[in-house]
């Protein structure tokens, strides 16, 4: 250590700090920052992410040419499968995330810091959806070209709108739960365990919720990817509208009332977990 | 006058809820703690493991809600503002890593800042000066995964000063670093205290030469209560009619401490067993008092390999206010 | 100076005490961790909801396209393929999710690498807990099909030696995988996913589990071949329902002994690229200093 350097450079005053609205907008960039940079430095994921699940969707593919299922249901599996990257994404670094964030010793030091949680978790589910696109993005592309799927897109801005919905309302889930599991250690995980398997059988990622009878396509709807997937494919397989749950506005409608829901609750929840979290002790102990 | 820290009976209880094989149970963790500390003050929270230290400073930094009593930093209460306080104070754990292994030195404390909404372009200058000071200005791209113990938490202290707070907050900030490393950090320390009057830090240390090197004042706690709060050299002086001696004895024979304490103008006796000798502190009343120890060593066929008469420490104000010794405390309670 | 090297055949196999005590313990280790499956709700989730919901992906596929058509062979063929799959996701996930665990998580990667045991072994033993939970999952997917969804097992023409041997060298085999991962998580951060799983579900494609590899293109069959789960499932399909392994020509020229010898043959080459791996894997990681990095992102 050079204390004599200390306090040259006008280290001495305080600096200005920003409030409001611009810290909660550094807040973000700065956790969505080690999402992004974090995941590209370590090269394997581009093995693990990208080639290991196309040959996983590649599996789903293969089963359905060996059952004789018409051409247009492996388009659905290529994008059910690039879509399981982010329904993955949410309930292992959204989630239970706050888990890892306190054994590791962070939590505190977010909690301690003048910003608001809720930036935290934006910040978390912003550079977890965009590193995610990423991913998302190449098992599409290569997908498609491998099994020559062909697209009829019938309209780029409502496909980007449904993509938008379905992303801020499946974060927004992933904000709520991670808000949710902020008590929890270890149970966080087995939850987010229980809640994997289940929700690609019922979100319809390898297969048109249609199949399922009524009640249970509109139950599975909670989940904002059920919709965001069956409208996407309406909107650019040739036969998706035929074997649509819902009609595209109907479903675009149904995405936006999620995303208000999901992220005002989150909300609410966030503020009402990190209260009883400080009076019960349960912010910093590390229950391994 | 407008304290920087102050605790009205502050308590915390910890309810600790029961497994298989056991009932839930109650820890009392602060029991009406007073504290008034004043700007610019380095005050010190002196007290072994399990004293309530870390609880104190999880209620004063807003992670932890006191079960009764009052608590406020820069002036305001740590339940009904935590927001306000936060943006004034800052907290460096000794022994925790923060931030992410895979991104470097800077981007972690870049991080940081943004959390306390210094714009980028002032962190960064802070970052480098820092980083400088505490003589880490060639990891700046270092990966933090790949720094060790000792680096990583200067990065740390780093983290806590780089935010310019008016109360920080340094939980054991030398745990787990060797010397020298230690002697920077608290030269720091009291360096960036001495600077500015309106600045205050609180430290928690099981050391005590640490505490007695650094601190305006010292609070000595233990089992959740403070049981002195003064100067260190005004809590030595309670011990200044005492006379204190250390002894290097051959082994005890199966003395016990307590005959050595049933014995006339005897107050105190630890007894540290050595490799093939034995340590004794005494505390007496008088140096007369030494005579029957003497006695009672030679009758025992205990030799006496050296003698030393010392000065009082924060430690024999340790024993003396809580009857044991801080190891022994410690071993208690483990 | 003599150059150290990477592969000492003395640190690969352990003497038969250190053995049992890694393995043991890690056993032991790992049960008090991953699976206290006597609690009903980890039991429910990881032994009924995640094994049920994912073989009722491909129940509800294979009723789309087919309606309903249970009777046809191939219904019991994906069916007990992706039962007994679980077996390769569950033994090479709770192998190498050990390394991640005790590396970030519980920070004693480095302690276990100090103490006097044999770390290939120590992750073995890691790996059981998931066994076991593995079992119970395919049973009871297996008790599914059995009960809901005309999967027709004569429990009177089962091969039970056949059955039993095969399941053996099967998990054998899976272990050593499991091994490889391990080392590969040696050297690699923490992400998101189980490494395990997600090999599993990319080698799903190869290994013959739910569709006949005559499927796959001609160019990616050959992969098929070399990979020792694809003859461990079809041992396992002709030992319980022999008529279904008849229905799909891709191994019909193998006798029952042929395809244990090829098994037999590629496990022993498995468990030597474990080895080679895991050892090269470890050298590496201790050359960079990353026994006790912690990632995280």
């Amino acid at each position: 250590m050079n204390p004599e350097k200390w306090p040259a450079d006008n280290m001495g005053f305080p600096p200005d700090k920003n409030t409001g609205l611009r810290l909660f907008l550094q807040t973000v960039i700065a956790r969505a920052y080690p999402r992004i940079i974090g995941q590209q430095r370590e090269k394997s994921w581009v093995f693990f992410d990208i080639f290991l699940p196309l040959l996983a969707v590649s599996a789903y593919v293969f089963v359905y040419r060996a059952i004789g299922a018409p051409e247009e249901y492996v388009g659905f599996v290529v994008m059910g499968g690039a879509m399981t990257a982010f329904w993955m994404n949410v309930l292992w670094s959204m989630s239970s995330q706050l888990y890892w964030e306190k054994e590791m010793g962070n939590l505190s030091l977010y909690i301690m810091a003048p910003n608001s949680m809720m930036a935290i978790l934006l910040g978390m589910a912003l550079g977890g959806l965009v590193a995610t696109t990423l991913r998302a993005l190449a098992i599409t592309v290569l997908g498609s070209w491998l099994f020559e799927i062909p697209y009829a897109v019938a309209s780029f801005g409502q496909l980007f709108l449904v993509f938008m919905l379905a992303m801020i309302a499946l974060y927004g889930m992933g904000m709520l739960f991670a808000s949710l599991f902020l008590l929890l250690s270890r149970e966080a995980w087995h939850l987010s365990n229980l809640a994997q398997e289940p929700v690609y059988l019922f979100s319809g990622f390898y297969f048109p919720i249609k199949s399922f009878n009524f009640w249970v396509a509109a139950t599975a709807s909670i989940i904002p990817l059920t919709l965001g997937l069956d409208a996407m494919r309406q909107l650019v397989f040739p036969s998706g509208a035929a074997l649509g749950f819902l009609s595209v506005p109907v479903e675009i409608g149904i995405l936006a009332a999620l995303c208000v829901i999901f992220l005002t609750a989150a909300k609410l929840l966030l503020e009402h977990m990190e209260k009883l979290a400080i009076r019960e002790g349960r912010l910093t102990e590390s229950r391994r | 006058m407008q304290f920087a820290i102050h605790t009205e009976n502050l308590g915390r209880i910890y309810k600790i809820r029961g497994g298989k094989k056991s009932d839930p149970k109650e820890l009392e963790a602060l029991r009406g703690i007073n504290l008034e500390i004043a700007p610019g003050e380095l005050f010190g929270l002196l007290g072994p493991n399990g004293a309530g230290k870390t609880t104190l400073i999880k209620v004063l930094t807003t992670l932890l809600a006191p079960s009764s009593g009052q608590a406020s930093v820069s002036g305001f209460d740590v339940i009904k503002h935590p927001q306000k306080v936060r943006a004034r104070i800052n907290m460096v754990s000794g022994g925790e890593s923060s931030g992410y292994g895979l991104l470097t030195v800077r981007e972690n404390l870049w991080m940081f800042s943004q959390f306390y909404g210094i714009p980028t372009k002032e962190a960064n200058r802070r970052i480098k000066h820092l980083l400088d000071v505490v003589g880490l200005g060639d990891r700046l791209n270092t990966k933090s995964s790949d720094l060790s113990t000792g680096l990583r938490q200067k990065m740390n202290i780093v983290r806590g000063f780089m935010t310019a707070p008016e109360v920080l907050f340094l939980d054991e900030p030398t745990l787990g670093l060797d010397v020298g490393a230690s002697r920077d950090v608290r030269g720091f320390i009291r360096q960036w205290i001495d600077e500015d009057h309106t600045r205050t830090l609180l430290l928690t240390t099981h050391y005590m030469v640490e505490a007695d090197e650094l601190c305006d004042r010292v609070a000595i706690i233990n089992e959740g209560r403070v049981l002195a709060c003064d100067r260190p050299a005004t809590l030595k002086r309670r011990l200044q009619q005492d006379a204190i001696f250390k002894m290097e004895l051959s082994p005890l024979n199966g003395l016990s401490v307590d005959s050595f304490e049933g014995l006339p103008g005897v107050r105190k006796a630890i007894h540290v067993p050595k490799d093939g000798s034995a340590e004794l502190d005494l505390i007496l009343e008088k140096d007369d008092a030494l005579g029957g120890v003497v006695n009672m060593m030679t009758s025992n066929d205990v030799h006496i390999l050296n003698l030393q008469k010392r000065e009082p420490t924060l430690e024999d104000v340790f024993v003396d206010l809580v009857g044991r010794s801080m190891e022994e405390v410690e071993a208690g309670e483990s | 100076m003599q150059k150290t090297s990477i592969l000492n055949i003395q640190s690969l196999i352990p003497d038969r005490q250190t053995f049992t005590r890694s393995f043991r313990i890690a056993a032991w280790l790992g049960w008090q961790i991953e699976s206290n499956w006597t609690d009903p709700f980890l039991f429910a989730v990881y032994s009924i909801a995640k094994p049920l919901a994912g073989a009722a992906i491909l129940v509800v596929m294979y009723s789309i396209i087919t309606n309903g058509a249970f009777e046809s062979p191939i219904f019991p063929y994906i069916y007990l393929g992706n039962a007994f799959y679980m077996y390769v996701g569950g033994v090479m996930t709770g192998i190498s999710w050990a390394v991640i665990d005790d590396r970030e998580h519980y920070k004693t990667l480095k302690y276990m690498y100090v103490a006097p045991i044999h770390m290939p072994t120590y992750l073995l033993g890691r790996g059981v807990a998931r066994f076991i939970v593995s079992s119970i999952s395919v049973l009871i997917t297996i008790l599914f099909g059995v009960a809901f969804l005309h999967v027709k097992i004569d429990l009177a023409a089962v091969n039970w030696g056949l059955f039993f041997v095969s399941l053996l060298i099967g998990v054998l085999m899976l272990a050593m995988m499991g091994l490889m991962l391990a080392g590969i998580t040696l050297l690699i951060a923490q992400h998101v996913w189980f490494i395990g799983d997600i090999t599993a579900g990319a080698l799903y494609l190869f290994s013959g589990a739910i569709f006949p590899l005559d499927v796959l293109p001609r160019f990616l069959r050959p992969v098929g071949f070399f990979m020792p789960i694809t003859y461990w499932l079809e041992l396992l399909r002709r030992s319980l329902v022999g008529s279904v392994a008849q229905a799909f020509p891709t191994l019909s020229g193998f006798s029952n002994a042929q395809l244990m010898g090829i098994l037999l043959a590629l496990t022993t080459v498995f468990a030597v690229l474990a080895a080679v791996i895991f050892f090269w894997c470890e050298h590496r990681a201790r050359e960079r200093g990353m026994i006790d990095m912690v990632t995280n992102y």
